[in-house]
Protein backbone atom coordinates (compact mmCIF):
# COMPACT_ATOMS: atom_id res chain seq x y z
CA UNK A 1 0.00 0.00 0.00
CA UNK A 2 2.89 2.83 0.95
CA UNK A 3 4.71 1.45 -1.81
CA UNK A 4 1.49 1.90 -4.43
CA UNK A 5 1.23 5.67 -2.67
CA UNK A 6 4.82 6.68 -3.24
CA UNK A 7 5.35 5.14 -6.59
CA UNK A 8 1.90 6.96 -7.37
CA UNK A 9 3.20 10.77 -6.09
CA UNK A 10 6.37 10.20 -7.70
CA UNK A 11 5.06 10.27 -11.33
CA UNK A 12 3.27 13.64 -11.17
CA UNK A 13 5.45 16.24 -10.51
CA UNK A 14 4.44 18.46 -7.15
CA UNK A 15 2.70 21.65 -7.52
CA UNK A 16 5.28 24.46 -8.15
CA UNK A 17 7.74 22.41 -9.22
CA UNK A 18 9.18 24.06 -12.34
CA UNK A 19 11.66 20.90 -13.22
CA UNK A 20 10.52 17.71 -11.98
CA UNK A 21 13.92 14.85 -12.69
CA UNK A 22 12.96 11.54 -12.56
CA UNK A 23 14.29 7.94 -12.49
CA UNK A 24 17.86 10.08 -13.75
CA UNK A 25 20.58 7.87 -14.26
CA UNK A 26 24.17 9.62 -16.13
CA UNK A 27 26.43 7.83 -17.67
CA UNK A 28 30.05 8.96 -18.89
CA UNK A 29 31.10 5.91 -21.13
CA UNK A 30 31.14 3.38 -17.97
CA UNK A 31 31.27 5.41 -15.75
CA UNK A 32 27.32 5.63 -13.65
CA UNK A 33 27.83 9.39 -12.33
CA UNK A 34 24.33 10.16 -11.58
CA UNK A 35 21.82 7.29 -9.96
CA UNK A 36 18.72 6.81 -10.10
CA UNK A 37 17.73 10.95 -9.36
CA UNK A 38 14.52 11.99 -8.33
CA UNK A 39 13.93 15.77 -7.24
CA UNK A 40 11.06 18.93 -8.26
CA UNK A 41 12.84 21.95 -8.49
CA UNK A 42 10.45 24.56 -7.53
CA UNK A 43 9.46 28.08 -9.67
CA UNK A 44 11.01 30.93 -9.06
CA UNK A 45 13.42 30.01 -6.01
CA UNK A 46 16.90 28.97 -5.91
CA UNK A 47 17.52 25.58 -5.15
CA UNK A 48 21.17 24.74 -4.12
CA UNK A 49 23.00 21.27 -4.38
CA UNK A 50 26.04 20.86 -2.64
CA UNK A 51 28.32 17.77 -2.17
CA UNK A 52 31.73 16.75 -2.36
CA UNK A 53 33.92 16.73 -5.53
CA UNK A 54 32.98 14.25 -7.93
CA UNK A 55 29.45 13.90 -6.17
CA UNK A 56 27.52 14.18 -9.56
CA UNK A 57 26.04 17.45 -8.66
CA UNK A 58 27.64 19.77 -11.54
CA UNK A 59 26.71 16.79 -14.03
CA UNK A 60 23.26 16.80 -12.58
CA UNK A 61 22.80 20.53 -13.69
CA UNK A 62 24.29 20.13 -17.23
CA UNK A 63 21.87 17.48 -17.70
CA UNK A 64 19.06 20.35 -17.08
CA UNK A 65 20.18 22.22 -20.70
CA UNK A 66 21.70 19.02 -22.33
CA UNK A 67 25.26 20.48 -22.40
CA UNK A 68 26.74 17.76 -22.00
CA UNK A 69 25.27 16.15 -25.51
CA UNK A 70 27.71 17.87 -27.29
CA UNK A 71 30.79 15.12 -25.85
CA UNK A 72 30.00 11.52 -27.61
CA UNK A 73 30.43 9.24 -24.80
CA UNK A 74 28.40 10.91 -22.35
CA UNK A 75 24.43 9.57 -22.02
CA UNK A 76 21.31 10.56 -19.73
CA UNK A 77 18.61 8.16 -19.11
CA UNK A 78 15.14 8.79 -17.54
CA UNK A 79 13.29 11.60 -17.63
CA UNK A 80 13.63 15.79 -17.01
CA UNK A 81 10.41 17.58 -17.30
CA UNK A 82 10.39 21.29 -17.90
CA UNK A 83 6.72 22.48 -17.20
CA UNK A 84 5.38 18.57 -17.87
CA UNK A 85 7.36 18.08 -20.90
CA UNK A 86 10.87 15.76 -21.13
CA UNK A 87 13.46 17.67 -22.17
CA UNK A 88 14.98 14.59 -22.81
CA UNK A 89 13.30 13.76 -25.25
CA UNK A 90 14.78 13.93 -28.73
CA UNK A 91 11.80 15.59 -30.32
CA UNK A 92 12.27 18.59 -27.85
CA UNK A 93 14.35 21.02 -29.45
CA UNK A 94 17.88 22.42 -28.66
CA UNK A 95 17.19 25.35 -29.55
CA UNK A 96 14.12 25.89 -27.44
CA UNK A 97 15.66 24.21 -24.42
CA UNK A 98 18.62 27.05 -24.24
CA UNK A 99 16.13 29.48 -24.81
CA UNK A 100 14.24 28.59 -21.91
CA UNK A 101 17.32 27.74 -19.78
CA UNK A 102 20.45 29.89 -19.47
CA UNK A 103 24.18 28.76 -18.15
CA UNK A 104 26.23 30.30 -16.21
CA UNK A 105 29.87 28.71 -15.69
CA UNK A 106 32.54 28.40 -12.92
CA UNK A 107 35.20 30.48 -15.18
CA UNK A 108 33.48 33.83 -16.52
CA UNK A 109 33.61 33.09 -20.03
CA UNK A 110 32.78 36.24 -22.39
CA UNK A 111 33.14 36.18 -26.16
CA UNK A 112 35.98 37.76 -27.64
CA UNK A 113 33.48 40.76 -28.86
CA UNK A 114 32.35 44.15 -27.25
CA UNK A 115 30.73 44.09 -24.20
CA UNK A 116 27.62 44.81 -26.21
CA UNK A 117 28.06 42.26 -28.35
CA UNK A 118 28.45 40.22 -25.93
CA UNK A 119 25.02 40.36 -24.92
CA UNK A 120 23.07 40.93 -27.87
CA UNK A 121 24.89 37.80 -29.40
CA UNK A 122 22.33 35.13 -27.75
CA UNK A 123 19.43 37.72 -28.23
CA UNK A 124 20.26 38.30 -32.16
CA UNK A 125 20.09 34.67 -32.66
CA UNK A 126 16.65 34.23 -30.89
CA UNK A 127 14.86 37.31 -31.85
CA UNK A 128 14.64 39.92 -34.84
CA UNK A 129 15.19 43.22 -32.80
CA UNK A 130 15.24 46.95 -34.16
CA UNK A 131 17.99 48.99 -32.96
CA UNK A 132 16.34 50.64 -30.32
CA UNK A 133 15.09 47.58 -29.36
CA UNK A 134 18.30 45.72 -29.37
CA UNK A 135 19.68 48.61 -27.21
CA UNK A 136 16.86 48.15 -24.88
CA UNK A 137 17.38 44.43 -23.94
CA UNK A 138 21.23 45.18 -24.07
CA UNK A 139 20.58 48.24 -21.20
CA UNK A 140 17.90 45.89 -19.02
CA UNK A 141 20.03 42.73 -19.10
CA UNK A 142 22.85 44.56 -17.84
CA UNK A 143 20.78 46.47 -15.18
CA UNK A 144 19.64 43.14 -14.42
CA UNK A 145 22.77 41.87 -13.77
CA UNK A 146 24.14 44.89 -11.79
CA UNK A 147 26.71 46.10 -14.39
CA UNK A 148 25.31 48.39 -16.05
CA UNK A 149 26.40 51.25 -13.95
CA UNK A 150 29.87 49.61 -14.56
CA UNK A 151 30.11 49.31 -18.30
CA UNK A 152 27.30 52.02 -19.47
CA UNK A 153 30.49 54.12 -20.82
CA UNK A 154 32.39 51.58 -22.42
CA UNK A 155 29.75 48.87 -24.12
CA UNK A 156 31.92 49.12 -27.41
CA UNK A 157 34.99 47.81 -25.58
CA UNK A 158 35.69 44.54 -25.15
CA UNK A 159 34.60 42.19 -22.61
CA UNK A 160 38.28 40.47 -22.18
CA UNK A 161 39.31 43.96 -20.47
CA UNK A 162 36.77 43.50 -17.79
CA UNK A 163 37.30 42.10 -14.19
CA UNK A 164 36.82 38.71 -13.44
CA UNK A 165 33.64 39.65 -11.00
CA UNK A 166 32.57 42.06 -14.08
CA UNK A 167 32.42 39.33 -16.27
CA UNK A 168 31.23 36.52 -14.68
CA UNK A 169 28.29 39.34 -14.15
CA UNK A 170 28.53 40.07 -17.65
CA UNK A 171 27.79 35.99 -18.52
CA UNK A 172 24.81 36.08 -15.98
CA UNK A 173 23.43 39.26 -17.99
CA UNK A 174 24.21 37.21 -21.25
CA UNK A 175 21.91 34.19 -20.09
CA UNK A 176 19.15 36.45 -18.58
CA UNK A 177 18.93 38.70 -21.89
CA UNK A 178 17.29 35.48 -23.35
CA UNK A 179 14.67 35.98 -20.99
CA UNK A 180 15.16 32.32 -19.91
CA UNK A 181 12.67 30.54 -17.42
CA UNK A 182 15.18 28.75 -15.43
CA UNK A 183 19.09 29.89 -14.83
CA UNK A 184 21.53 27.23 -14.11
CA UNK A 185 24.60 28.07 -12.00
CA UNK A 186 27.94 25.90 -11.89
CA UNK A 187 30.19 27.09 -8.62
CA UNK A 188 29.39 30.83 -10.30
CA UNK A 189 31.70 32.49 -7.68
CA UNK A 190 34.83 29.92 -7.08
CA UNK A 191 36.95 31.64 -9.24
CA UNK A 192 35.91 35.16 -8.09
CA UNK A 193 37.09 37.09 -4.69
CA UNK A 194 34.96 37.71 -1.67
CA UNK A 195 33.59 40.95 -2.65
CA UNK A 196 32.59 39.58 -6.34
CA UNK A 197 31.04 37.14 -4.83
CA UNK A 198 29.24 39.20 -2.44
CA UNK A 199 27.82 40.95 -5.30
CA UNK A 200 26.94 37.89 -6.96
CA UNK A 201 24.84 36.73 -4.46
CA UNK A 202 23.01 39.52 -4.29
CA UNK A 203 22.29 39.48 -7.25
CA UNK A 204 20.98 35.88 -7.41
CA UNK A 205 19.06 37.03 -4.27
CA UNK A 206 17.03 39.91 -6.81
CA UNK A 207 16.72 37.51 -9.37
CA UNK A 208 14.93 34.70 -7.75
CA UNK A 209 11.71 36.71 -8.21
CA UNK A 210 11.90 36.38 -11.54
CA UNK A 211 13.76 33.40 -12.88
CA UNK A 212 13.80 29.26 -11.33
CA UNK A 213 17.58 29.01 -9.81
CA UNK A 214 19.61 26.61 -9.43
CA UNK A 215 23.18 26.64 -8.03
CA UNK A 216 25.71 24.22 -7.95
CA UNK A 217 27.96 25.37 -5.04
CA UNK A 218 31.09 23.81 -3.35
CA UNK A 219 30.90 26.59 -0.72
CA UNK A 220 28.22 25.17 1.84
CA UNK A 221 28.24 28.48 3.60
CA UNK A 222 27.10 29.90 0.09
CA UNK A 223 24.62 27.46 -0.46
CA UNK A 224 23.34 28.35 3.13
CA UNK A 225 23.06 32.05 2.47
CA UNK A 226 21.63 32.47 -1.13
CA UNK A 227 19.37 28.95 -1.34
CA UNK A 228 15.85 28.09 -0.31
CA UNK A 229 15.99 24.59 -0.92
CA UNK A 230 19.23 22.42 -1.03
CA UNK A 231 20.10 18.65 -1.91
CA UNK A 232 23.07 16.95 -1.12
CA UNK A 233 24.53 14.74 -3.45
CA UNK A 234 27.26 11.84 -2.63
CA UNK A 235 28.34 9.17 -4.86
CA UNK A 236 26.14 10.07 -7.77
CA UNK A 237 22.89 10.08 -5.34
CA UNK A 238 20.63 12.61 -4.08
CA UNK A 239 20.97 12.05 0.04
CA UNK A 240 18.21 14.42 0.96
CA UNK A 241 16.77 16.86 -0.62
CA UNK A 242 14.28 19.78 1.00
CA UNK A 243 14.39 23.34 3.05
CA UNK A 244 17.74 24.91 3.31
CA UNK A 245 17.39 25.77 6.44
CA UNK A 246 16.14 22.10 8.17
CA UNK A 247 19.30 20.83 5.65
CA UNK A 248 21.50 22.80 7.79
CA UNK A 249 20.05 23.01 11.37
CA UNK A 250 17.91 19.39 11.45
CA UNK A 251 19.05 17.14 8.51
CA UNK A 252 17.16 13.74 8.52
CA UNK A 253 20.43 11.42 7.19
CA UNK A 254 23.23 10.88 9.35
CA UNK A 255 25.31 11.41 6.01
CA UNK A 256 23.80 15.02 5.35
CA UNK A 257 24.63 15.63 9.09
CA UNK A 258 28.50 14.67 8.46
CA UNK A 259 29.17 16.79 5.60
CA UNK A 260 27.26 19.58 7.12
CA UNK A 261 29.53 19.87 9.92
CA UNK A 262 32.68 19.17 8.33
CA UNK A 263 33.03 15.55 8.78
CA UNK A 264 34.18 14.88 5.60
CA UNK A 265 33.90 16.04 2.03
CA UNK B 1 82.12 5.51 -3.68
CA UNK B 2 79.05 8.50 -3.32
CA UNK B 3 81.21 11.07 -4.37
CA UNK B 4 82.61 8.88 -7.40
CA UNK B 5 79.10 8.85 -8.26
CA UNK B 6 78.47 12.15 -8.78
CA UNK B 7 81.77 12.90 -9.90
CA UNK B 8 80.58 10.97 -12.90
CA UNK B 9 77.28 12.19 -13.46
CA UNK B 10 78.67 15.84 -13.23
CA UNK B 11 81.18 14.82 -16.01
CA UNK B 12 78.47 13.23 -17.79
CA UNK B 13 76.42 16.53 -17.44
CA UNK B 14 79.10 18.76 -18.50
CA UNK B 15 79.51 16.40 -21.57
CA UNK B 16 75.84 16.57 -22.64
CA UNK B 17 75.96 20.32 -22.38
CA UNK B 18 79.15 20.53 -24.77
CA UNK B 19 77.43 17.99 -26.98
CA UNK B 20 74.48 19.64 -26.95
CA UNK B 21 75.74 23.36 -27.54
CA UNK B 22 78.26 22.46 -29.83
CA UNK B 23 75.38 21.10 -32.27
CA UNK B 24 73.15 24.15 -31.43
CA UNK B 25 76.20 26.49 -32.78
CA UNK B 26 76.85 24.74 -35.32
CA UNK B 27 72.99 25.38 -37.04
CA UNK B 28 73.48 28.61 -36.14
CA UNK B 29 77.03 28.88 -37.99
CA UNK B 30 75.46 27.63 -41.49
CA UNK B 31 72.41 29.52 -41.09
CA UNK B 32 74.38 33.01 -40.50
CA UNK B 33 76.51 31.94 -43.29
CA UNK B 34 74.01 31.39 -45.46
CA UNK B 35 72.61 35.00 -44.44
CA UNK B 36 75.78 36.10 -45.04
CA UNK B 37 76.54 34.98 -48.25
CA UNK B 38 73.13 35.75 -49.56
CA UNK B 39 73.36 39.34 -48.12
CA UNK B 40 76.54 40.04 -49.42
CA UNK B 41 76.53 38.50 -52.65
CA UNK B 42 73.15 40.13 -53.01
CA UNK B 43 73.60 43.74 -52.44
CA UNK B 44 76.10 44.12 -55.24
CA UNK B 45 72.84 43.57 -57.95
CA UNK B 46 70.47 45.80 -55.79
CA UNK B 47 70.14 48.65 -58.00
CA UNK B 48 66.72 50.72 -59.34
CA UNK B 49 67.45 48.82 -62.78
CA UNK B 50 66.55 45.80 -60.34
CA UNK B 51 63.35 46.46 -59.93
CA UNK B 52 62.45 48.07 -63.57
CA UNK B 53 63.82 46.20 -66.12
CA UNK B 54 62.33 43.06 -67.00
CA UNK B 55 65.18 39.61 -67.76
CA UNK B 56 64.82 39.48 -71.42
CA UNK B 57 67.58 42.46 -71.05
CA UNK B 58 69.53 39.28 -69.40
CA UNK B 59 72.92 40.95 -67.73
CA UNK B 60 71.44 44.54 -68.82
CA UNK B 61 68.33 43.88 -67.22
CA UNK B 62 66.80 43.42 -63.73
CA UNK B 63 63.72 40.85 -62.06
CA UNK B 64 60.56 43.30 -62.97
CA UNK B 65 58.83 41.07 -64.33
CA UNK B 66 60.06 38.36 -61.87
CA UNK B 67 58.88 40.20 -58.75
CA UNK B 68 55.76 41.17 -59.88
CA UNK B 69 55.17 37.14 -61.38
CA UNK B 70 55.64 36.14 -57.94
CA UNK B 71 53.73 38.27 -56.36
CA UNK B 72 50.66 37.31 -58.55
CA UNK B 73 51.50 33.69 -58.44
CA UNK B 74 51.68 33.73 -54.49
CA UNK B 75 48.81 35.82 -53.69
CA UNK B 76 46.54 33.70 -55.94
CA UNK B 77 48.04 30.57 -54.34
CA UNK B 78 47.22 31.84 -50.45
CA UNK B 79 43.51 33.12 -51.84
CA UNK B 80 43.11 29.77 -52.73
CA UNK B 81 44.58 27.60 -50.07
CA UNK B 82 43.83 30.06 -47.35
CA UNK B 83 39.53 29.73 -47.11
CA UNK B 84 40.40 26.12 -47.82
CA UNK B 85 42.90 25.59 -45.01
CA UNK B 86 40.88 27.65 -42.49
CA UNK B 87 37.50 25.72 -43.44
CA UNK B 88 38.98 22.08 -43.49
CA UNK B 89 40.91 22.82 -39.98
CA UNK B 90 38.09 24.18 -38.60
CA UNK B 91 36.66 21.28 -39.48
CA UNK B 92 39.26 18.42 -38.07
CA UNK B 93 38.52 20.97 -34.62
CA UNK B 94 35.54 21.14 -34.42
CA UNK B 95 33.60 18.53 -36.55
CA UNK B 96 35.92 15.55 -36.25
CA UNK B 97 36.96 16.11 -33.03
CA UNK B 98 38.02 12.56 -31.49
CA UNK B 99 36.74 10.43 -34.88
CA UNK B 100 38.59 8.38 -37.08
CA UNK B 101 38.01 9.99 -39.81
CA UNK B 102 39.07 13.30 -38.10
CA UNK B 103 42.25 11.30 -37.27
CA UNK B 104 42.68 10.03 -40.53
CA UNK B 105 42.29 13.48 -42.42
CA UNK B 106 44.77 15.10 -39.58
CA UNK B 107 47.32 12.14 -40.71
CA UNK B 108 47.14 12.52 -44.21
CA UNK B 109 47.08 16.01 -43.86
CA UNK B 110 50.68 15.67 -42.06
CA UNK B 111 52.01 13.44 -45.05
CA UNK B 112 50.97 16.09 -47.78
CA UNK B 113 52.85 18.57 -45.44
CA UNK B 114 56.08 16.37 -46.00
CA UNK B 115 55.52 15.55 -49.36
CA UNK B 116 57.98 16.74 -51.78
CA UNK B 117 57.65 19.73 -53.72
CA UNK B 118 58.29 18.65 -57.25
CA UNK B 119 55.78 15.97 -56.40
CA UNK B 120 53.09 18.56 -56.44
CA UNK B 121 54.77 20.18 -59.34
CA UNK B 122 54.44 17.09 -62.16
CA UNK B 123 51.03 16.39 -60.09
CA UNK B 124 49.61 19.74 -61.07
CA UNK B 125 51.28 19.26 -64.73
CA UNK B 126 49.38 16.27 -65.29
CA UNK B 127 46.16 17.46 -63.12
CA UNK B 128 46.51 21.21 -64.48
CA UNK B 129 48.43 22.03 -67.14
CA UNK B 130 48.04 18.95 -69.83
CA UNK B 131 44.46 18.68 -69.58
CA UNK B 132 44.15 22.60 -70.47
CA UNK B 133 46.66 22.30 -72.61
CA UNK B 134 44.46 19.44 -74.80
CA UNK B 135 41.25 21.32 -73.87
CA UNK B 136 42.26 24.82 -75.63
CA UNK B 137 44.44 23.41 -77.96
CA UNK B 138 47.74 24.48 -77.22
CA UNK B 139 46.61 27.70 -76.55
CA UNK B 140 46.93 27.76 -73.13
CA UNK B 141 50.01 25.64 -71.69
CA UNK B 142 51.96 26.76 -68.93
CA UNK B 143 50.47 28.84 -66.67
CA UNK B 144 50.46 31.21 -63.72
CA UNK B 145 46.92 29.55 -62.61
CA UNK B 146 48.70 26.15 -62.82
CA UNK B 147 51.67 27.94 -60.82
CA UNK B 148 49.38 29.06 -58.11
CA UNK B 149 47.31 25.66 -57.62
CA UNK B 150 50.99 24.01 -57.02
CA UNK B 151 52.09 26.41 -54.60
CA UNK B 152 48.41 26.47 -52.88
CA UNK B 153 48.95 22.71 -51.91
CA UNK B 154 52.33 23.55 -50.42
CA UNK B 155 50.73 25.75 -48.42
CA UNK B 156 47.36 24.21 -47.96
CA UNK B 157 48.42 21.60 -45.53
CA UNK B 158 50.18 24.48 -43.52
CA UNK B 159 47.06 26.10 -42.66
CA UNK B 160 44.96 23.35 -42.10
CA UNK B 161 47.38 22.36 -39.15
CA UNK B 162 47.73 25.78 -37.42
CA UNK B 163 43.87 26.26 -38.01
CA UNK B 164 43.19 22.91 -35.96
CA UNK B 165 45.60 23.14 -33.79
CA UNK B 166 45.01 27.05 -32.89
CA UNK B 167 41.05 26.15 -32.72
CA UNK B 168 41.66 22.86 -29.95
CA UNK B 169 43.46 25.90 -27.91
CA UNK B 170 40.40 27.63 -27.34
CA UNK B 171 38.68 26.01 -24.48
CA UNK B 172 36.10 24.00 -24.67
CA UNK B 173 34.08 26.51 -21.73
CA UNK B 174 33.70 29.02 -24.62
CA UNK B 175 31.85 26.66 -26.67
CA UNK B 176 29.68 25.23 -23.58
CA UNK B 177 28.88 29.33 -22.96
CA UNK B 178 27.78 29.55 -26.64
CA UNK B 179 25.75 26.44 -27.30
CA UNK B 180 24.06 26.91 -23.84
CA UNK B 181 22.59 30.14 -25.65
CA UNK B 182 21.44 27.97 -28.35
CA UNK B 183 23.99 29.31 -30.96
CA UNK B 184 24.03 26.84 -33.37
CA UNK B 185 27.54 24.91 -34.40
CA UNK B 186 28.25 26.81 -37.46
CA UNK B 187 27.91 30.00 -35.91
CA UNK B 188 29.90 28.90 -32.59
CA UNK B 189 32.67 28.15 -34.99
CA UNK B 190 32.58 31.21 -37.37
CA UNK B 191 31.58 33.90 -35.24
CA UNK B 192 33.11 33.32 -31.80
CA UNK B 193 35.88 30.38 -31.84
CA UNK B 194 37.77 31.86 -35.19
CA UNK B 195 37.43 34.98 -33.78
CA UNK B 196 39.27 33.88 -30.33
CA UNK B 197 41.86 31.89 -32.30
CA UNK B 198 41.88 34.53 -35.49
CA UNK B 199 45.62 35.50 -34.82
CA UNK B 200 46.57 32.50 -34.67
CA UNK B 201 45.00 31.46 -37.80
CA UNK B 202 46.48 34.75 -39.18
CA UNK B 203 49.62 33.75 -38.22
CA UNK B 204 49.36 29.91 -39.75
CA UNK B 205 48.24 31.65 -43.42
CA UNK B 206 51.25 34.10 -43.05
CA UNK B 207 53.54 31.48 -42.39
CA UNK B 208 51.83 29.33 -45.24
CA UNK B 209 52.56 32.16 -47.49
CA UNK B 210 56.43 32.40 -46.18
CA UNK B 211 56.39 28.74 -46.99
CA UNK B 212 55.15 28.86 -50.66
CA UNK B 213 56.64 32.18 -51.74
CA UNK B 214 60.53 30.18 -51.63
CA UNK B 215 59.37 27.05 -53.89
CA UNK B 216 60.97 26.43 -57.67
CA UNK B 217 60.30 23.02 -58.00
CA UNK B 218 56.46 23.71 -57.88
CA UNK B 219 56.68 26.41 -60.82
CA UNK B 220 58.65 24.79 -63.75
CA UNK B 221 56.44 22.54 -64.26
CA UNK B 222 53.59 25.03 -64.21
CA UNK B 223 53.98 28.35 -64.30
CA UNK B 224 57.51 27.66 -66.25
CA UNK B 225 58.70 31.39 -66.42
CA UNK B 226 58.81 34.42 -68.73
CA UNK B 227 61.47 36.57 -69.60
CA UNK B 228 58.41 39.51 -70.49
CA UNK B 229 56.12 40.94 -68.33
CA UNK B 230 52.53 38.92 -68.04
CA UNK B 231 49.43 39.99 -65.70
CA UNK B 232 47.25 37.33 -66.70
CA UNK B 233 46.79 34.02 -65.19
CA UNK B 234 46.74 32.22 -67.90
CA UNK B 235 49.91 32.64 -69.34
CA UNK B 236 53.14 31.70 -68.52
CA UNK B 237 54.93 34.06 -66.00
CA UNK B 238 58.09 34.54 -64.67
CA UNK B 239 58.62 33.86 -60.71
CA UNK B 240 61.52 35.21 -58.26
CA UNK B 241 62.33 31.09 -57.62
CA UNK B 242 62.47 30.32 -61.39
CA UNK B 243 64.41 33.40 -62.36
CA UNK B 244 66.86 32.32 -59.74
CA UNK B 245 67.33 28.59 -61.56
CA UNK B 246 67.61 29.52 -64.58
CA UNK B 247 70.51 32.36 -63.82
CA UNK B 248 72.45 30.20 -62.13
CA UNK B 249 72.32 27.28 -64.78
CA UNK B 250 74.06 30.03 -67.08
CA UNK B 251 77.61 31.00 -67.42
CA UNK B 252 77.21 34.41 -67.26
CA UNK B 253 78.67 35.87 -63.79
CA UNK B 254 76.63 39.22 -64.40
CA UNK B 255 73.25 37.22 -64.17
CA UNK B 256 74.87 35.16 -60.98
CA UNK B 257 75.17 38.26 -59.27
CA UNK B 258 71.36 39.15 -60.33
CA UNK B 259 70.24 35.32 -59.24
CA UNK B 260 71.93 36.60 -55.90
CA UNK B 261 70.08 39.74 -55.38
CA UNK B 262 66.50 37.33 -56.04
CA UNK B 263 67.58 35.41 -53.45
CA UNK B 264 67.86 38.31 -51.17
CA UNK B 265 64.77 39.43 -52.26
CA UNK B 266 63.10 36.60 -51.23
CA UNK B 267 64.81 35.84 -47.92
CA UNK B 268 63.76 39.66 -46.62
CA UNK B 269 60.31 39.01 -47.59
CA UNK B 270 60.11 35.74 -45.83
CA UNK B 271 61.91 36.98 -42.96
CA UNK B 272 59.22 40.65 -43.02
CA UNK B 273 56.58 37.28 -42.92
CA UNK B 274 57.68 35.64 -40.47
CA UNK B 275 58.33 38.86 -37.97
CA UNK B 276 54.82 39.91 -39.05
CA UNK B 277 53.50 36.55 -37.84
CA UNK B 278 55.55 37.00 -34.54
CA UNK B 279 53.60 40.22 -33.54
CA UNK B 280 50.19 39.04 -35.04
CA UNK B 281 50.83 36.03 -32.51
CA UNK B 282 52.50 38.19 -29.43
CA UNK B 283 49.70 40.54 -29.72
CA UNK B 284 46.99 37.35 -29.45
CA UNK B 285 48.82 36.47 -26.13
CA UNK B 286 48.08 40.03 -24.65
CA UNK B 287 44.80 40.49 -25.77
CA UNK B 288 43.76 37.64 -23.90
CA UNK B 289 45.40 38.14 -20.35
Amino acid sequence: MTELSTAAQSVSPQVGAKIAVRDLDFHYADFHAVKNIHMDIPERKVTAIIGPSGCGKSTLLRVFNRIYAIYPKQRADGQVLLDGENILDSDYSLNRLRSKVGMVFQKPVPFPMTIFENVAYGIRHHENLSRAQMDERVEQALRAAALWDEVKDKLKRSALGLSGGQQQRLCIARGIALKPEVLLLDEPTSALDPIATGRIEQLIEELKRDYTIVIVTHNMQQAARVSDETAFMYMGELIEFGDTEKIFTKPDKKQTEDYITGRFG
Amino acid sequence: MSALVYRRRFAKNIVAQLLASAAALLALIFLGWILWVTVSRGVQAIGVPLFTKITAYADQGGLANAIVGSFIIDMMAIALCAPIGVLAGAYLAEYARGTRLGETIRFLNDILLSAPSIVIGLFVYVIVVLPMTAATDGAVTFSALAGSIALALIGLPVIVRTTDEMLQLVPSTLREAALSLGIPQWKLTVQVLMRAAGSGILTGVLLALARLAGETAPLLFTAFGNNYMTFGPLSKMASLPAAIYQYTNDPNPALHAIAWAGALLITLFVLALSLLARAVFARRKTSHD
